[in-house]
Parts: structure tokens; C-alpha cells; sequence
């Protein structure tokens, strides 16, 4: 009898990889010895039991619905720019954006809030609420979608120069942020048909939107700070750019944050607290 | 000059090939997914893996060549999703190092204690493998390097080159680690069992 067959030559065997003439002489080996025989057909139910083992976890249907949803709009070559997923456990931080029907129905709500906000808010100019409310949803709808930022990235040096050449301006990033905040990436998006960058930072798992567009009248009061059911909006302005924040986090940190934003404009770069 | 890459060779399935994304990836996200949760132990971070790697196959499938092999690209896209991920950075930390130190030589004899197969009866090794509770909390002791493998082999069926392309490691790495990942099976399926085996004699 020749030597045992070898484990490489078993693990082979029993997963398909052998050749023809590797298979030849293998089964002559085992025609004549039990030993063999055995260690190969232990090895065979370790294999297909190990199959039906790792078949362990099935999808969530909802996780299958939104791949198929981008899937299809990826091949039907339409994309909602505004429709981005973010990582599910960006969204269930937020927790009442759990589902995708309850963020519709947010959306739609804090929408109708926001509108009866703008009528009875009668020093306030109309065209400032709207700005305001139209910044609240579209921070909103990104919660609530599930894309990625169109540039995702934690370095100012990618996020920035992403811009160049999609918007009418230019910005700083700032170099120093507080205490648990990090650059998430941005998007380009559009307010009052103008485009503008948004800024997505995270303080904590609390997401914040910075708007940032160039300056086009006096929309944007400054030092600007709205809350609006639990969301903060607060903004500035500089000698060219309109800046808009808003948050559900605590408006000290949302404020620590903006003011690195704002220093980052004028080159006054802060340290970190 | 276009690079032909080692995951673009024909694949082995029958039938008309198709072109569009939707129907390559999509009956693809139940095996993503249980590979993701699997390596991430974790419902949360698996939907993240494949959410991230479903995206980033969506947008670099312009690169990717139609009729060429695209279980493979997109699991490997998963798998440097994972390698780059919170949990996947922890895991490499605490395996690396053993790891390394085990791969050199690992198709070796020495590498398969043939103790782990003849201690036993036949009967008991029987009922071992048709626990199926038992050997996924076998599975579950693997380190990732092992478990990988042993997923892509054994659950995805992969041949050796597909899983060599996928991990980007060389076959005989891919053979060693099989070997190791069975023995280590074995091991904690006979781990679990010795406490019933002691009691009961």
C-alpha cells in the first residue's frame, strides 16, 4: 500500500479541486484503504454540514427592498439627487427614522409644522422661513434617505476640492473640530435654485447639515438660530457666503461647530476644546 | 492596454449572461449578507457591509467586464468592505499576528492531527455533524481568516481560484487555511462534546 493520502489531497478531494489524474490515483488509494477512506469521508460530512450550518442568516426584507429600489433606479438610469442611504446605524441613531414609511410620514408632518410655523411667525420675514424650511427638510431627507454622501469622506483635502467646478464659490473646512465631531462627507445640493454645498458632519451619533451658498441678499440673519421640534437651525454670514447649520444635537455643540465653520472663513483657525 | 483581472474569467454558470446590475447583484444579497453577518457577529453591521458594498458595485460596475465572474468581484468588494470596517479592523488586530505565524507550511502533515478524527467513533462523529447548533457554534469560534474561507468553500461553494481572486491570496494559502479551519472545527465540535462523553461514561 502506498503512502496515506495526504490532508491537502483529502481537503482536495472532497471539495472537487482534484484533477483527473490526481482523482485517479486517489481512488485507487482508497479502493484499498479503510483509513483513508474514512478521514475522506468524515472530511465530505464536515464539508456538507458546514453548508447547510453557514446557511444561518437571511437578509431583512426591507434591506432587499431598498437594494432593489437602487438597483432599479441605477439601471433605469434615473437618480434622485437627494436620495441618499445612509448607513443603517447612522439611521437608527436617529431612531425615530427607524422605517422609511415613519420618515415619510415625519417628513410630511414636521413639513405641516413647518408651513403653520411660517404663518404665525409674523416678524419673520417670508422669504427667511422659507430658507429655514426648506434647509429643515432638506437635512431631513437625508436622515431619512439611505444613499451615501456623494463624496464620503473624514479629509477637508478630498471634501473640498470635490466642489471645484460644481459651484459658483469656494469655502474653508475647518481644520480643528470640537470635542467627538467628524467630517462625514457632503453633497451638492440645491436651495432656492441655487446650488450649495452641504456639509455633513456627525457630533456624536448626531448628525449635523452645514449649508453653505454664496451670498445672494439678506435672507440669512446673522447669528441666525431657530429651533424647530427639537431641531436646531443657526447660521452666519460672511463678506460672500451664506452658512446654514442644522441639528437635533445640543445647540452649545451645534454652536462650537459653527463657529469652527465660521473661523475656518476667515482664517482663524480655532483649537480644539 | 486593458488588464485582464483574475476574478474575470468566464463564470461556470449555465445560461444567458445578463448585463444589467439589478439582475447579477440582487439574488446575490441573501449569501452577502449571511458572509456579512458572519464576519461581523453583528445584524446592524451586516446590513451596513452589504449596503456599503451593494453601492460601491453599483457604482464601479462600469468597470466590471459583462460574462466575467461577478459573485467573486462583488465578495470581494465585501470583503475589503470588511477589512476596512469597525469590526473587521478589531478582528485583524487580534488575528494578525497568529495568523501570520501559522501560515508559513501550514499544508504540511503536521498540520492535521489526525487524533481529531480517529478519537472517535464513527457514531459519535455522526452525530456531531447532523448537530447543526453545534457546529455553528464551531463556526463561531473561527478566527476570521479561517471562517472566511471556510464560508466561501464550503456555504458559497467557491473553487479554490475563486476564493484565492476573492481574498487576494495565493491557492496554497487558500488549501492551508481549509485544512486548519476543518481541523479547528473538528476541535471545537469535540470540545463541546467531551463534558457529555466524561459524564455519561
Amino acid at each position: 500500500m502506498t503512502d496515506h493520502l495526504s490532508p491537502a489531497i483529502v481537503n482536495a478531494l472532497v471539495d472537487g479541486e482534484l484533477t483527473a489524474d490526481q482523482l485517479a490515483g486517489a481512488n485507487l488509494h482508497l479502493a484499498e484503504c479503510p483509513r483513508c477512506t474514512s478521514v475522506a469521508l468524515h472530511q465530505s460530512l464536515l464539508k456538507s454540514a458546514t453548508a447547510k450550518a453557514g446557511q444561518r442568516y437571511a437578509p431583512p426584507p426591507q434591506l432587499q427592498e431598498r437594494l432593489a429600489r437602487l438597483a432599479s433606479q441605477e439601471d433605469s438610469g434615473f437618480q434622485t439627487p437627494w436620495f441618499r442611504p445612509v448607513p443603517v446605524t447612522a439611521v437608527r441613531s436617529v431612531g425615530r427614522f427607524g422605517l422609511m414609511g415613519w420618515a415619510a410620514a415625519v417628513v410630511l408632518l414636521l413639513a405641516s409644522v413647518s408651513m403653520m410655523f411660517v404663518q404665525r411667525a409674523e416678524t419673520a420675514s417670508a422669504e427667511h422661513a422659507a430658507l429655514v424650511t426648506e434647509v429643515f427638510d432638506q437635512h431631513v431627507a437625508t436622515l431619512a434617505a439611505n444613499i451615501a454622501p456623494q463624496v464620503v469622506s473624514t479629509d477637508r483635502h478630498t471634501v473640498k476640492p470635490w466642489f471645484q467646478g460644481k459651484i459658483p464659490f469656494s469655502f474653508n473646512l475647518p481644520q480643528n473640530l470640537p470635542n467627538d465631531t467628524t467630517l462625514d462627507g457632503a453633497d451638492l445640493t440645491y436651495l432656492r435654485d441655487q446650488p450649495v454645498a452641504q456639509l455633513l458632519y456627525s457630533i456624536g451619533k448626531h448628525r449635523v447639515s452645514i449649508f453653505l451658498r454664496q451670498k445672494s441678499g439678506a435672507e440669512v440673519a446673522n447669528e441666525l438660530v431657530t429651533e424647530r421640534s427639537g431641531f436646531h437651525v443657526m447660521g452666519f454670514r460672511t463678506n460672500d457666503l451664506e452658512v446654514v447649520a442644522v441639528s437635533d444635537v445640543d445647540p452649545a455643540r451645534l454652536a462650537e461647530l459653527v463657529s469652527a465653520i465660521k473661523h475656518a472663513q476667515t482664517g482663524d483657525q480655532q483649537q480644539p476644546k | 492596454m486593458t488588464m485582464r483581472l483574475p476574478w474575470k474569467r468566464k463564470a461556470r454558470e449555465a445560461g444567458p449572461q445578463t448585463s444589467r446590475f439589478e439582475d447579477l447583484a440582487l439574488p446575490l444579497v441573501p449569501s452577502l449578507y449571511n458572509v456579512a453577518f458572519w464576519l461581523s457577529r453583528n445584524a446592524t453591521d451586516a446590513e451596513d457591509l452589504v449596503q456599503e458594498t451593494f453601492l460601491k458595485a453599483l457604482r464601479g460596475f462600469d468597470s466590471f467586464e459583462p460574462g466575467s465572474n461577478f459573485k467573486a468581484w462583488i465578495f470581494r468588494i465585501l470583503r475589503n468592505t470588511y477589512l476596512t470596517s469597525r469590526t473587521g479592523l478589531a478582528a485583524r488586530r487580534t488575528v494578525a499576528l497568529e495568523d501570520e505565524l501559522n501560515e508559513s507550511g501550514a499544508s504540511g502533515p503536521a498540520q492535521y492531527p489526525e487524533a481529531a478524527i480517529d478519537r472517535q467513533t464513527p457514531e459519535t462523529n455522526l452525530f456531531q455533524l447532523a448537530d447543526r447548533a453545534a457546529l455553528q457554534v464551531a463556526m463561531e469560534t473561527l478566527p476570521p481568516p479561517l471562517l472566511e474561507v471556510i464560508l466561501l468553500c464550503d456555504v458559497e461553494e467557491m473553487k479554490y481560484r475563486e476564493i484565492a481572486t476573492t481574498l487576494e491570496i495565493p491557492i496554497g494559502t487558500v488549501m492551508s487555511r481549509i485544512a486548519r479551519a476543518r481541523v479547528a472545527l473538528r476541535a471545537a465540535l469535540e470540545t463541546q462534546y467531551k463534558p457529555q462523553r466524561e459524564f455519561s461514561a
